[in-house]
């Protein structure tokens, strides 16, 4: 342990996401106050924050509950949302395919949006496997430190910020960090008008169903635009 | 259903369910290839499912009385989709979000 901590990869990578640790205080505490909204205990708040351990998915499965949506449509939800991470894994297996076991399952644990960004600057200059598991370790510590904090400040104290600061706007604006410097190819821009679309036109849907169907829409649409551009760039 | 049991369910599925998507091809396929299709259409998940998510949240409760046709955040969205989409930055999307979204407020 004393090892880790000393060792300059590790804190190179917990410095390195202060920034983000920082840019994520609004979201995390947005997020307690959707469990504490929810009508979740702080055990459950701590446990949605510690265990499903992704913002997106703790703000929707927040709404879902607190709508009153069956488990299996929440569960759906929260799960075509979390097949992000099967890309990413895909992404860092290479560079930690080398690694022990118990490594390879602490650091997937991990492996969340920022600090899948964050993998892929560091191994893109250094892929030395064990510096660089080192490196998304610490990553990956300051952000669940960051993330537990943040969301039981929201759980307990989100009630005394003012309503007026609309802290809640906070979440979308996190999702468009996310989504907005993807939108560089046609099949992407095709998959977010989709879903943005499908979202609005499909709002009447009982139970909160238009977010996975806007979703699974736009998937499609993506998909299809890519395959059929890639038959007319083969022509 | 009991709400706080539907709760931990919850937690418990849907972590379980993360964490397997997180280790999948680090561990568990390691030695495998991704369909090429699967592959295809996991790159439009974040594009899709996030948009799907960010819409909802900056239309609702439009302000009949606001000039700006009554939807504050969806301009302050737009604009600090402009500042993502340059800087790729996180704090300065939200900087610009939060101040846009403040100026339109103040002056609605």
């Amino acid at each position: 342990m004393r090892r880790l901590l000393v060792s300059s990869d590790f804190r190179a990578g917990f410095a390195e996401m202060l920034p983000a640790c920082v840019g994520l205080i609004p979201f995390g505490v947005v997020c307690g106050v959707g469990a504490a909204a929810a009508g979740a205990s702080w055990a459950a708040a701590l446990g949605m924050s510690a265990i499903i351990f992704s913002g997106a998915a703790q703000v929707l499965a927040g709404q879902l509950v607190a709508a009153g949506a069956p488990l299996a449509v929440i569960v759906l939800t929260c799960f075509v949302l979390g097949l992000r991470f099967l890309m990413y894994s895909a992404a860092m297996a290479p560079y930690l395919k080398s690694l022990p076991s118990r490594w390879q399952q602490a650091l997937a644990f991990l492996l969340t949006d920022q600090a899948f960004a964050a993998a892929v600057r560091r191994f893109s200059v250094n892929d030395d496997p064990r510096r660089g598991a080192l490196h998304f370790l610490g990553c990956g510590v300051a952000l669940w430190v960051c993330w537990q904090a943040t969301n039981l400040i929201g759980y307990f104290a989100g009630n005394l910020i003012p309503e007026s600061w609309s802290l809640e706007f906070a979440v979308p604006l996190c999702f468009l960090a996310l989504v907005a410097p993807l939108l560089r190819d046609a099949p992407t821009i095709l998959a977010a008008v989709v879903a943005a679309g499908a979202v609005v036109l499909l709002g009447a849907l009982p139970m909160n169903l238009n977010l996975i169907a806007a979703g699974i829409a736009g998937i499609i649409a993506g998909t299809c635009a890519d395959l059929t551009r890639e038959r007319w760039t083969r022509r | 259903m009991d709400a706080a049991l539907k709760i931990w369910i919850v937690i418990g599925v849907v972590g379980l369910l993360n964490y397997l998507s997180r280790l999948s091809f680090i561990a568990v396929f390691a030695r495998r290839r991704m369909p090429s299709l699967l592959a295809r259409a996991l790159k439009y998940v974040p594009a899709a499912m996030l948009t799907a998510l960010i819409v909802p949240m900056i239309t609702a409760e439009p302000s009949a009385t606001h000039a700006l046709a009554g939807h504050p955040k969806v301009f302050a969205a737009a604009l600090a989709g402009v500042v993502a989409f340059f800087t790729r930055s996180n704090l300065a999307t939200l900087g610009t979000g939060m101040a846009a979204l403040w100026a339109l407020q103040a002056i609605g």
